[in-house]
């Protein structure tokens, strides 16, 4: 079952129910950056205690641990995208140059705007704050266009 | 302590869906961001329904969050240009790596070695936003840590 890709109506709406699951258990705004900005705030600190947002972060990468466990693992490629598909041999080298990279600005970016697609994409989206609509909008539009651009390089 | 252990739950299953609906593949995302499937925006877009239908519920139902007793709030910011700017630098790199953070820390879990670089390099540019001590720009949680430009109302004068 794990094998095939959960239907997107099943899907969705599963995602949106962990936001409004945040919402009516502690009055949070579901994001991953935010997580993500907690535990390297406190790590930075000398400090170890983590608030919810924290251990939301921390619980992604169990869940995604747990699909494998699950026999989830063979489901799909396997690579690491265009990456993978365009450098080979001693070439990828460059990947983890670019991984790092690509990281820095994702997290620099989404600390910047407030958040990243779950943050603004869909939990500040879906309180229709105007900059999380502003954030998505445009995050969404960068990456198609820089998609296209990468396609056209390679 | 209830709040953590529910925060981590809702971590599992969100990362859990993440990784079963193929977001966590960039190859998905990939195709996803040049148009070449509608998965993606099709779940994005039933997400975002479902989130909005079940905040207003909440707003009528419940004044209160279950485990806190805090005041259900509607937190909402007028753009400003960080968010744009922000969001063109957080879009190149989400198009470059075909992962975002959700996917990425699921990566991890799942134990996709390259993960290890694109995690490592979200850590160190969240620590450099920090560093930088742009403290006003942390919305990332409401609640009493923070108070958005545009204020913050009551989930109930949501509608």
């Amino acid at each position: 079952m794990l094998d095939q890709q959960l239907a997107w109506y099943v899907a969705g709406p599963l995602l949106g129910l962990c936001v409004v699951a945040c919402r009516s258990l502690f009055n949070g705004r579901l994001g991953v950056t935010g997580g993500f900005s907690e535990i390297v705030g406190q790590v930075s600190r000398g400090s170890a205690r983590l608030d919810w947002r924290g251990w939301f972060a921390l619980g992604l990468v169990a869940g995604g641990a747990l699909f494998v466990l699950l026999g989830g693992g063979d489901a799909f490629s396997g690579g690491y995208g265009w990456l993978t598909e365009t450098f080979h041999g001693a070439e990828r080298a460059a990947i983890p140059v670019i991984l790092l990279s690509a990281g820095v600005l994702i997290g620099f970016g989404a600390k910047s705007a407030g958040g990243c697609t779950s943050g603004n994409g869909l939990a500040g989206s879906s309180l229709l704050s105007p900059a999380s609509l502003a954030a998505t909008a445009t995050f969404f539009a960068t990456a198609i266009a820089t998609s296209f651009l990468i396609e056209a390089l390679i | 302590m209830k709040t953590r252990l529910a925060g981590a739950i809702v971590g599992v299953v969100f990362g859990f869906t993440l990784c079963w609906s193929g977001m966590s593949d960039p190859a998905v995302i990939r195709a996803a961001l040049l148009l070449q499937e509608s998965y993606l925006f099709l779940m994005f877009v039933s997400a975002f329904l479902v989130a909005v239908a079940g905040q207003r519920l909440l707003a009528r139902a419940q004044a209160r969050a279950l485990l806190t007793e805090e005041t259900l709030t509607c937190p909402r910011e007028r753009p400003g240009r960080r968010h744009v700017v922000g969001s063109v630098v957080f879009g190149v790199g989400w198009a470059v790596a075909d992962a975002c953070p959700g996917p990425i820390a699921t990566q991890v879990g799942q134990g996709i070695p390259w993960a290890v670089f694109t995690m490592a390099g979200v850590l160190a540019g969240v620590y450099l936003f920090l560093r930088r001590g742009a403290a006003e720009t942390e919305p990332a949680a409401d609640g009493p840590r923070t108070a958005p430009r545009g204020g913050v109302r009551k989930l109930a004068g949501a509608r």
